[in-house]
């Protein structure tokens, strides 16, 4: 309980206030955000649950700065500013250094190799600020990540050449290696076997315990299970923001 | 640095990029080989065009100029007049010595009636003559023995020089170099005698037909000159129909030279004869003018015509005169002159003109098209770029570095590619014209027997694409060969048609350089416009793509 009350006078990392979010489908307009609000501490492990459809991705989208939501249609904040209003190198600095993303289905640049793909958002840090040592910080940190993750025997290997499992791992290590403060991962498993989508879930946790915040989305309860508070994501708004503790 | 790994790695890691580098090659290569030999062959005309009939030509009508000595004298007297030439331009018909037998072949032919010497400080003449001995030793040593120049007298060359016959003193005539069948061109430009007919040394009949003042025809009158050489100004038009023979025999054969004037007037004599008063003066009916260096040709032209009107106006003031001064007299630049000549070839390079900017647009289109593709296939890339922080100038960069490799490559290798075919031109132009050795033909029908080979196997594994491929390899090389098996040469360059015996092998390197530039500006801007494009689409747009 003592937990409970200072964490909730501690300001949130990341959250969503109101957030609306239309599609033209067609001459169609979609709300498939219709003012969902969430809000996660520092160092917790969130997973939204809900089926498909409803608008995870949206949301996660939405909280990494890949899409904005519609005008006055709420707000995403980071460590208290606001981030959807924020545009140009800010959201550029808001996406390669203070989140990291990870996708269902990886999304890895095919003509690079494992590391190099593990490598990016140190390079493209580091070519925006253009610190030589900041190069070295990525170098080491992709290549602690992978080794942990169990490549390193894979480093110059292309994605094209490795199993599902594998490529999500690179994917996470891409998300981590700028040391990001906040991981978004929609439905990293959804595209692998339970197995070794427990393997991907077990890699989270490590990280997790280590003091990073997770943000999951998933369809699928088990996986959610894993978090260490679940909410739904029905009708374009999220219920059950209770803590689990 | 990440955008110089993604550039290289989509350089190296596909087959499209060297398509575009092909194809930024070929249509740099097309533009600068076009242009080049067109603006050789302009350059070429107006050079050699200034270097047959000098800066100024000043004709008067058939009946010819008289006291053409002392104006000659004025001339020369101008600050800017290099040289001045007296000449009478008639035409005629050429009995040559050919074939053996009574009947001869008649060529009709423009005679120029010329001062050799002074009309060596003019044109190009004295240069022009073709039948010389080597220069020196090397020179010897690099001709063919069956080289007719190789054992040469010098008397040959002098003799052409002067229009005289210097064993028998006798004038003689020299013909231009494509007058007679007798020079066979050889592939390095020399000529060998043809039939055995090595013309120096040959007797020729020249016929012309006096005409007077007043249009009147007279009695056809003809000589036996010896040839004595023979003149190659390039221009094939001069070089077919030009002939060259002393003047005074121009003059004598035209009834220009002097002679007496009698008064008719008066009584006849006893004898029937009207009385003498005089004599009439020799008369040319050209002028040619040579500026000095740097002078215009139209600077001297207007000199010139001052210089016309004042020396008329002295003779024709002049009652001791038994002549006047013709009162109207042509004076035009060579460019003017030779309006007839040079004209079509420009109108032919605005055509020229006209037909590129439309190349020029398809070339662009085509650039476009193929990055367009390259990078609409690279969306989803972008995306993923974008999703983890890079810029949109981050993004665009790596596809400008992109456009800006193939841009550089591609028109290196154009102006390249474009200097190696100008600078063979001639000898290409010689094997289009002559027929394909059998190494050629054969070897292409293997290479046909190959992929008709690579069919069978292609069928017999099944593939489809493969057997595409083969087929149409199958159907091009077969196609190509049979072309060849039955090529037998055609000459593009017909010299009669376009006034030069070789083509221009000049790269005009003003025009190589402009295309090269905008090889490489037209490859940034056509991959900065699908680039810049992705880059403002959402990165979960972007994502959306493939
Ligand atoms: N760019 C888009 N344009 C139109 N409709 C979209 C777009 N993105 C998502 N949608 C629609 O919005 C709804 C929610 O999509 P999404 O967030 O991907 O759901 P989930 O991730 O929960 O499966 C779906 O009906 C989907 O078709
Ligand atoms: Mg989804």
């Amino acid at each position: 309980m003592v937990n409970h009350i200072i964490a909730t006078h501690v300001p949130p990392i990341i959250e969503a206030r109101g957030v609306r979010k239309t599609y033209d489908i067609g001459s169609l307009p979609v709300e498939v955000l219709k003012g969902a609000d969430l809000t996660v501490q520092s160092g917790e492990w969130v997973a939204v649950l809900g089926s498909s459809g409803s608008g995870k991705s949206t949301l996660m989208h939405l909280m990494g700065g890949l899409d904005r939501p519609d005008d006055n249609g709420g707000e995403i904040r980071f460590d208290d500013r606001p981030i959807s209003v924020t545009h140009g190198k800010r959201l550029d600095s808001y996406r390669n250094r203070d989140i990291g993303f990870v996708f269902q289905f990886y999304h890895l640049l095919q003509e690079l190799n494992v590391f190099e793909n593990a490598m990016l958002p140190g390079m493209v840090g580091n070519w925006m600020t253009g610190h030589g040592s900041a190069r070295a910080v990525a170098r080491e940190s992709a290549r602690r990540l992978l080794d942990s993750f169990g490549l390193s025997h894979r480093l110059a290997h292309k994605p094209s050449q490795l199993s599902g499992g594998e490529r999500q791992r690179v994917a996470i290590a891409r998300a981590l290696v700028n040391s990001p403060r906040v991981l978004l991962a929609d439905e990293p498993t959804g595209n692998l076997d339970t197995s070794t989508g427990a393997g991907i879930l077990d890699l989270l946790a490590e990280r997790h315990a280590a003091g990073l915040t997770v943000i999951m989305v998933t369809h699928d309860a088990e996986v959610a299970a894993r978090a260490d508070r679940i909410v739904k994501l029905v009708n374009g708004r999220v219920t059950d923001q209770a803590l689990t503790w | 640095m990440y955008a110089s790994l993604l550039s290289n790695r989509y350089l190296t890691s596909r087959l499209i990029p060297f398509i575009a580098i092909a194809a930024v090659a070929l249509c740099v290569a097309l533009v600068v080989t076009v242009v080049s030999v067109m603006s050789g062959f302009l350059d070429m005309l107006k050079s050699s065009g200034r270097l047959i009939v000098g800066d100024v030509i000043i004709s008067s009508g058939i009946g010819g100029m008289p006291y053409t000595d002392e104006f000659l004298v004025d001339l020369k007297g101008l600050k800017d007049v290099q040289g001045a030439t007296p000449l009478i331009d008639t035409i005629g018909l050429l009995r040559m010595p050919y074939p053996r037998g009574d009947q001869k072949e008649v060529s009709h032919v423009q005679v120029w009636a010329v001062d050799p010497i002074s009309l060596a400080t003019v044109t190009d003449y004295a240069n022009d003559l073709y039948w010389r001995p080597p220069a020196d030793a090397a020179a010897s040593a690099a001709m063919s023995d069956e080289d007719p120049r190789k054992h040469l007298d010098i008397d040959v060359l002098n003799d052409g020089k002067t229009l005289v016959q210097s064993r028998t003193g006798a004038p003689g005539i020299t013909l231009g170099m494509h007058v007679s069948i007798g020079n066979a061109r050889q592939k390095d430009g020399s000529y060998l005698p043809r039939y055995g007919w090595f013309m120096p040394g040959n007797d020729v009949t020249l016929t012309v037909v006096p005409v007077s003042g007043q249009g009147k025809i007279a009695e056809p009158r003809e000589q036996i000159f010896p040839v004595l050489n023979e003149v190659q100004t390039g221009i094939y038009e001069v070089d077919r129909n030009r002939v060259y023979i002393p003047l005074p025999e121009g003059q004598r054969l035209l009834r220009l030279d002097e002679a007496p004037l009698y008064d008719l007037n008066a009584e006849p004599g006893p004898d029937g004869r009207y009385p003498q008063i005089g004599t009439t003066p020799a008369r040319v009916t050209k002028i040619l003018v040579r500026a000095k260096p740097d002078v215009s040709a139209n600077q001297l032209r207007a000199e010139v015509e001052l210089c016309y009107a004042a020396f008329a106006k002295r003779i024709n003031a002049d009652n001791s005169r038994v002549a006047s001064m013709p009162d109207f007299v042509n004076i035009l630049t060579w460019e003017q002159q030779l309006a007839d000549l040079i004209a079509p070839v420009e109108k032919e390079r605005e055509m020229m003109r006209v037909l590129f900017s439309l190349i020029y647009l398809v070339c662009a289109g085509l650039i476009l098209s193929i990055f367009w593709s390259i990078v609409v296939e690279k969306t989803r890339d972008i995306g993923i770029l974008r999703s983890v922080g890079a810029s949109r100038f981050g993004v665009m960069w790596i596809f400008l570095r992109y456009g800006l490799i193939i841009g550089i490559l591609g028109s290196g290798l154009g102006v390249l590619l474009a200097w190696l075919i100008v600078r063979n031109v001639n000898a290409i132009h010689e094997a289009i014209g002559s027929d394909a050795p059998p190494v050629i033909w054969i070897g292409a029908f293997v290479l046909t027997g190959i992929c008709a080979l690579g069919m069978i196997y292609a069928i017999w594994r099944g593939r489809l694409l493969a057997i595409l491929l083969w087929l149409l390899g199958t159907t091009v090389l077969g196609l190509i060969a049979t072309g060849l098996a039955l090529h037998h040469g055609t000459l593009i360059w017909d010299p009669s048609v376009y006034y030069f015996t070789i083509v221009p092998d000049q790269v005009d390197w003003g025009t190589a350089r402009w295309t090269f530039l905008f090889g490489v500006v037209f490859s940034v801007i056509g991959a900065a416009i699908p680039a810049s494009k992705a880059a403002d689409i959402d990165p979960v747009e972007a994502l959306r793509y493939g």
